[in-house]
C-alpha cells in the first residue's frame, strides 16, 4: 500500500478496524489472536511510514510487560513443570507460556490503538461520528477534554510556581512534598469549576444547545467497499469472540 | 432601539442581597455605550442580565424588563438569546470552543450549531473574520494565538451569529498593549461598518473615549449618570466612583486647574498629539 | 537588604526559544525599578530567574554576590517574592487567613509571631476585616490584594509584583501604589511588571524596557519617556503617557507624569514673563 492510502480511509473505517483488532488482541483464546493482530499492524504502520513511531509508543507498555511475564511465569497457578528450581522460588513452563501470551495480547491491542492514533486525527473522527449520528454533546466532551490536556498541564506548571514562590517545597525531602497536594491540587480544581462556569456561558452565547443535527462541513470520503470492510470486520471479531467463549475455537493454536 | 433594561432587578442564586436595584439603560442600534464604575458595582451582573444568561443560564431572580429589538428577552430560549445577543468576557481562553482545530472553524461554531445550511455558514464565517479584518487568521490553531488575537476570533465567532447586540466585559483586560490596540482597532472598524450595538464595559476609558458614544456609571448596583461620553468622563466627580479619567481629561484638568491652559487650548493641543 | 545582579543572563525554553538574550542588569537595594514590554518580551521569564523557577542557560543571577544556581526554591523564597498576575492560581486555602499564613509556615514560623506576620500583611493591603471569609468570597480585586498580602507576610527583602494593576479598579490601583510606597518606605527593593505606562511612571523610579528578550531601554521615567526614545518605544509597540507627548510637544522636556508637566510649564511660563 502506498503511504498515504490507510490514512486516508474514512475515519469511522479505521475505528471499526482497531475495535475488530482489539477484540481479536484480547478476547480470542490463543495464540492466532494477537499474533495476526500484531502482523497486520506491522504491515499497517510499514506501508504507512509510522514503524518508528508506533513502535515507540508501545514500548512505553514494557513496564506492564515486565510485571506481566514476572507475575505469570513465576506464580502461575496450578502449574506443576518447573522450568528451574531457585529456593523457594519456582518459575514454570505453563507460566512463562501464560506469560508470552499475555504479552502479545498486550502489544497487538497497543498497537491496534497506536495505528488509530496515528493515523487518525481525531477532529476527523469525531466530525465523521457526529455526522453518522453521535450527539453534538457527546461529540463536544470528547473533543474538548482532548483539547483540554495541554492547557490543564499548562495550569498544573502555573499553580506550581506560584506556590514555590511562597516556598511550598518541591525539591526537598519526600515527606514534605506530600504536604504540597492541597496547595496544587486546590486551586487546579476550583479553577476548573470556575472554568466550568465560564465555559458553559460562553457556550451558550454559541447557541450550544439549539435543536437539530448540526451542520456537517466536512464530509470524508467513503464507499461501499469501506461499508463492507467495517461490517465484516465488527461482525467477524464479534463471531470470533462468542466462538471463542463457546468453546467452539479449540483446535486453532 | 436595540437594548432596553427597564427596572432590572436581579438577585444571584443564593444571595440575600439584590446585586441591582433597578436599572434603567437604553442602547440604540448602531451606537457604543461605555459602562464604567468600581469592580463589583454590578457592571458584569448587567452584562448577564442583558445578554440574558441571567437568570436563564445562570439561575438567580430577575425582575423587570430586558428586550433587544423589542423582543422581551424572558421568553426566549438561550438559543434564540444568542442570535439576538452576543457577549465576550475577559478570559480569552474560556471564549473559544476548545474544539476547533483552525480559526475558521471555531468561528463557525455557532452558526453549525444553528444547523444553518453549509453556503450560509461559510458566507457567515467570511464576513465575521472581514468586519474584524483578521482573515489572515484563518487556518491557525486557535491554541496558539496571542491574547488578542484570541479576543478578536472570539469575538468573531459571535459575529457570525449576527446578534443585534454585542456586549463586551472587559475585553482588553488581560490583554498587553497591543492586544489592547488590536482589539481597540477592531472595535472601531466594526463600528463604523455595522449597525450593530455595543455595550462595553472597562476600567481603561481611554479606549471608551475613543470608541462609545455614551457612557454610564454604575456603583453599588445602581446607575449613578449616563450622557454623551466626554461629558461623564470630564465629570470631576468621576474618581469617587471609583472610575479613573482617560488621559486626555486628566492633563486637560492638570493644565487648566494650574492655569496654565484653558480646557479649550488643551483640547486643541491633545487632539493634535492623539490624531 | 539585598543587591541584584543579572549577568548576560541568556535563557532557552526546552522547545528552543531564545526568550532572554544577553540580559544586564544591577539592582541597588530598596531600588523601585518597573519592567514594561509585550507579551513575550522576557519580563515574566526574567523575574523568574530571580527565584530559581527558572535557572539561566548562559550568564549568572547573584543575590548580594551569591549566584542562586544551585539554591533551592524553597530557600530563595526567603529572598525574593514574587506575586503573580493571577490570584487564582494560587489561592486553595478556606480562609483568607490561612491562605495568608501559607508562605510563612512553609518559611518555618509558627504561633504568635505567625499570627502577627499575617495580621500585619492583611492591614497592609486593607485586608484585616476579611481575615476569617472564604477567599473567593471576594471580589478579584480583593483576591490579587490577598495574594499580595501572602507574600508581603514573607517579608522578604525583594518583593517583585507582576501586573498588579490588571483588572483592578481605582481604589485597587491606589491600594498598590500605596503598598509600594510602603515596602519601599522600608528599605525593601520593589519590582513591577506593567502594561499601564502611567502608573509605571508614577510609581517607579526606574524603568526597564524589554523587547524579545533584551533590554533596551533603562533610566528614570523621564529618561525612558523623553522624545529621544520615543522610536524605541514604538518598535515594541508602547506609547509614552500622554504627558509626556504633551511635554515634549510644548517644548518643556520630558514630563512622564502630569504633575511633572504642571511643574515644568510653570516653570516655562514663570521663566518667560
Amino acid at each position: 500500500m502506498p503511504t498515504g492510502a490507510y490514512r486516508r480511509l474514512n475515519p469511522a473505517t479505521k475505528l471499526a478496524l482497531a475495535l475488530a483488532e482489539a477484540v481479536l488482541a484480547l478476547g480470542v483464546r490463543g495464540w492466532s489472536g494477537p499474533l495476526v493482530v500484531i502482523a497486520v499492524c506491522v504491515g499497517v504502520t510499514i506501508a504507512a511510514r509510522i514503524a518508528r513511531r508506533s513502535v515507540l509508543l508501545v514500548l512505553a507498555s514494557i513496564p506492564l510487560l515486565v510485571s506481566i511475564v514476572l507475575v505469570n511465569t513465576f506464580l502461575y497457578p496450578g502449574a506443576t513443570d518447573p522450568i528451574v528450581q531457585l529456593g523457594p522460588v519456582r518459575p514454570t513452563w505453563t507460566g512463562l507460556a501464560a506469560a508470552v501470551q499475555a504479552t502479545l495480547r498486550v502489544v497487538a491491542f497497543g498497537f491496534s490503538v497506536v495505528v488509530l492514533i496515528l493515523t487518525t486525527e481525531p477532529d476527523h473522527l469525531i466530525a465523521d461520528l457526529e455526522r453518522r449520528g453521535l450527539g453534538r454533546r457527546a461529540a463536544f466532551v470528547v473533543g474538548a477534554t482532548l483539547r483540554a490536556i495541554p492547557r490543564t498541564t499548562q495550569r498544573a506548571g502555573q499553580i506550581t510556581e506560584a506556590q514555590r514562590a511562597r516556598a511550598l517545597d518541591t525539591e526537598g525531602r519526600l515527606w514534605r512534598r506530600v504536604r504540597g497536594i492541597l496547595p496544587l491540587a486546590g486551586p487546579l480544581v476550583f479553577g476548573a469549576l470556575t472554568d466550568v462556569e465560564e465555559q458553559t456561558m460562553a457556550l451558550e452565547a454559541r447557541a450550544f444547545s439549539a435543536p437539530g443535527r448540526r451542520t456537517v462541513l466536512r464530509v470524508f470520503p467513503d464507499s461501499a467497499t469501506q461499508r463492507v470492510v467495517r461490517w465484516a470486520a465488527l461482525l467477524g471479531a464479534l463471531a470470533l469472540l462468542a466462538s471463542s467463549i463457546a468453546g467452539v475455537l479449540e483446535a486453532i493454536p | 432601539m436595540s437594548l432596553v433594561l427597564a427596572g432590572v432587578r436581579y438577585r444571584y442564586a443564593g444571595s440575600r442581597t439584590d446585586a441591582l436595584h433597578g436599572i434603567d439603560l437604553e442602547v440604540p442600534s448602531g451606537s457604543v455605550t461605555g459602562l464604567v464604575g468600581p469592580n463589583e458595582a454590578g457592571k458584569s451582573t448587567i452584562c448577564l442580565a442583558a445578554a440574558g444568561l441571567a437568570p436563564a443560564t445562570i439561575g438567580g431572580h430577575l425582575e423587570g424588563v430586558v428586550s433587544i429589538d423589542g423582543v422581551e428577552s424572558s421568553s426566549a430560549r438561550p438559543h434564540e438569546l444568542a442570535q439576538r445577543c452576543g457577549i465576550l468576557f475577559q478570559n480569552p481562553a474560556t471564549q473559544l470552543s476548545g474544539t476547533a482545530p483552525t480559526v475558521w472553524e471555531e468561528v463557525a461554531f455557532g452558526p453549525r450549531n444553528l444547523a444553518l445550511p453549509g453556503d450560509d455558514v461559510v458566507e457567515r464565517v467570511t464576513d465575521a473574520l472581514a468586519a474584524l479584518g483578521i482573515e489572515s487568521l484563518a487556518e491557525r490553531d486557535p491554541t496558539r494565538l496571542s491574547g488578542g488575537q484570541a479576543q478578536l476570533v472570539a469575538l468573531a465567532g459571535i459575529l457570525a451569529l449576527r446578534p443585534a447586540l454585542v456586549i463586551l466585559d472587559e475585553p482588553t483586560s488581560q490583554l498587553d498593549p497591543q492586544g489592547t490596540r488590536m482589539v481597540g482597532e477592531a472595535l472601531r472598524r466594526l463600528v463604523r461598518e455595522n449597525r450593530t450595538a455595543i455595550l462595553v464595559v472597562e476600567h481603561k476609558t481611554a479606549l471608551l473615549d475613543q470608541l462609545a458614544d455614551r457612557v454610564a456609571v454604575v456603583d453599588q448596583g445602581r446607575l449613578i449618570r449616563e450622557g454623551p461620553t466626554d461629558e461623564v468622563l470630564s465629570d470631576p466627580a468621576l474618581s469617587e466612583h471609583g472610575v479613573e479619567p482617560p488621559p486626555r481629561v486628566r492633563v486637560r484638568s492638570a493644565l487648566a486647574g494650574a492655569g496654565l491652559r484653558t480646557p479649550r487650548e488643551a483640547d486643541v493641543l491633545i487632539a493634535e498629539l492623539t490624531r | 537588604m539585598i543587591r541584584i545582579d543579572i549577568e548576560r543572563v541568556a535563557y532557552d525554553y526546552p522547545g528552543g526559544v531564545r526568550a532572554l538574550d544577553g540580559v544586564n542588569l544591577a539592582v541597588r537595594p530598596g531600588e523601585t525599578l518597573g519592567i514594561v514590554g509585550q507579551n513575550g518580551s522576557g519580563k515574566s521569564t526574567l523575574v523568574r530567574h530571580l527565584n530559581g523557577l527558572l535557572r539561566p542557560t548562559e550568564g549568572q543571577v547573584l543575590l548580594d554576590g551569591s549566584a542562586v544556581e544551585r539554591r533551592h526554591v524553597a530557600e530563595l523564597a526567603r529572598l525574593v517574592g514574587l506575586v503573580f498576575q493571577d490570584p487564582d492560581r494560587q489561592i486553595f486555602a478556606g480562609k483568607v487567613r490561612t491562605e495568608v499564613a501559607f508562605g510563612p509556615r512553609n518559611l518555618g514560623l509558627r504561633g504568635a509571631e505567625l499570627d502577627r506576620r499575617v495580621v500585619e500583611a492583611l492591614e497592609v493591603v486593607g485586608l484585616a476585616g476579611a481575615a476569617d471569609e472564604n477567599p473567593y468570597d471576594l471580589g478579584y480585586s480583593r483576591r490579587k490584594l490577598l495574594a499580595i498580602a501572602s507574600v508581603l507576610a514573607m517579608r522578604t527583602p525583594i518583593v517583585v509584583l507582576d501586573e498588579p494593576t490588571t483588572g483592578q479598579d481605582l481604589r485597587g490601583v491606589a491600594r498598590v501604589r500605596a503598598i509600594m510606597a510602603a515596602l519601599a518606605a522600608e528599605g525593601r527593593t520593589v519590582i513591577t511588571i506593567s502594561h499601564d505606562m502611567r502608573f509605571v511612571a508614577e510609581t517607579v523610579r526606574r524603568v526597564v524596557v524589554m523587547r524579545a528578550g533584551r533590554i533596551v531601554l533603562d533610566g528614570t521615567p523621564a529618561d525612558v519617556f523623553a522624545a529621544a526614545n520615543w522610536n524605541v518605544l514604538a518598535s515594541t509597540y508602547l506609547e509614552p503617557p500622554l504627558a509626556a507627548l504633551v511635554g515634549a510637544r510644548l517644548g518643556v522636556g520630558s514630563t512622564p507624569t502630569e504633575a511633572s508637566l504642571v511643574e515644568a510649564l510653570g516653570r516655562a511660563d514663570v521663566d518667560a514673563g
